[in-house]
């Protein structure tokens, strides 16, 4: 009777976990396809500029990060992980005081804050006019990038939940040390 | 860090960072790049708080004998060597846990 409330836990801890691979492992395979399509399409843009002009040779001495990667720490969960564009806003910065400027008041205006320079997209590294499959690349490396957050956070939760899972199969040990 | 294509791919895609003192946050393992190379930029990766995520190819994660590593490592394929769902260690610790006796 005692073990009753533990092990309906570990019941439904098990089935969120057995949900989680599934999850990460669908993740993954689609990770796996939309690296496999970027890689194919670099092949197509090397064929259009030449061997050598899509590669190191071509990375840029300084290098902005378009795309930044975000954590949230929870005092008694698995930690997460998401993906945000850099000079994109929080949901937490704009609130009804936008509508208010979007009326457009006569010449007065709301001083905002100095934007910061926007990171240099890396497509520009190979040149001005590009061929399609290099922008193709760049957007299948891009979904690849979302996954890949999601997948980590995945990863992370799979191994908070396996050590819930021991945690309660210790005490339920201790609750029911004679059961077979 | 990973093979030319991996990472040229991924920098495509806007996570690439090369500061004013020249610190990357990538490495682009060749042929000639050494074991001792990549194991010290992973451990430098690791001890930098500007970096949640590592991507890896895996079996450049394999040959440096990384699996004991937190879990903010992400294994991927690369283009010689395509993923093995038996050799991801998130699956082998999963696969650990369902042991029989342990389940009744």
């Amino acid at each position: 009777m005692a073990a009753r409330g533990p092990r309906a836990e570990l019941d439904s801890l098990l089935l969120q976990l057995l949900g989680d691979l599934e999850e990460l492992e669908a993740k993954r395979a689609a990770l796996n396809s939309r690296v496999e399509e970027g890689w194919l399409s670099l092949s197509k843009a090397r064929y259009a500029m030449g061997a050598k002009s899509v590669g190191p040779l071509q990375y840029a001495s300084r290098m902005e990060p378009q795309v930044r990667v975000c954590t949230s720490e929870a005092q008694d969960g698995p930690q997460k992980f998401w993906m945000v564009r850099a000079g994109t806003q929080t949901p937490e910065e704009v609130g009804p005081r936008e509508a208010v400027l979007r009326r457009r008041k006569g010449l007065t205006r709301t001083p905002e804050p100095d934007p910061s320079p926007a990171p240099q997209d890396p497509l520009n590294w190979f040149g001005i006019l590009v061929p399609h499959s290099l922008r193709q690349a760049q957007a299948s490396f891009r979904e690849g990038l979302q996954l890949a957050a999601d997948m980590a956070s995945l990863q992370i939760r799979i191994d908070w939940g396996r050590s819930q899972l021991q945690g309660l199969q210790e005490k339920l040990k201790q609750l029911e040390p004679g059961a077979p | 860090m990973g093979d030319e294509d991996t990472v040229t791919g991924f920098l495509l895609g806007g996570i690439g960072e090369l500061n004013k003192n020249h610190h990357p946050n990538f490495l682009v393992v060749e042929k000639d790049t050494t074991i001792n190379e990549t194991e010290d930029t992973f451990r430098w990766f690791l001890n930098r708080e500007d970096i949640g995520i590592i991507l890896i190819n895996q079996y450049i994660a394999e040959r440096c004998s990384m699996r004991s590593m937190p879990t903010t490592l992400l294994e991927i394929p690369s283009k010689e060597h395509p993923n093995d769902a038996a050799k991801d260690p998130i699956l082998r610790r999963a696969r650990g846990m369902f042991m029989a006796h342990d389940l009744r």
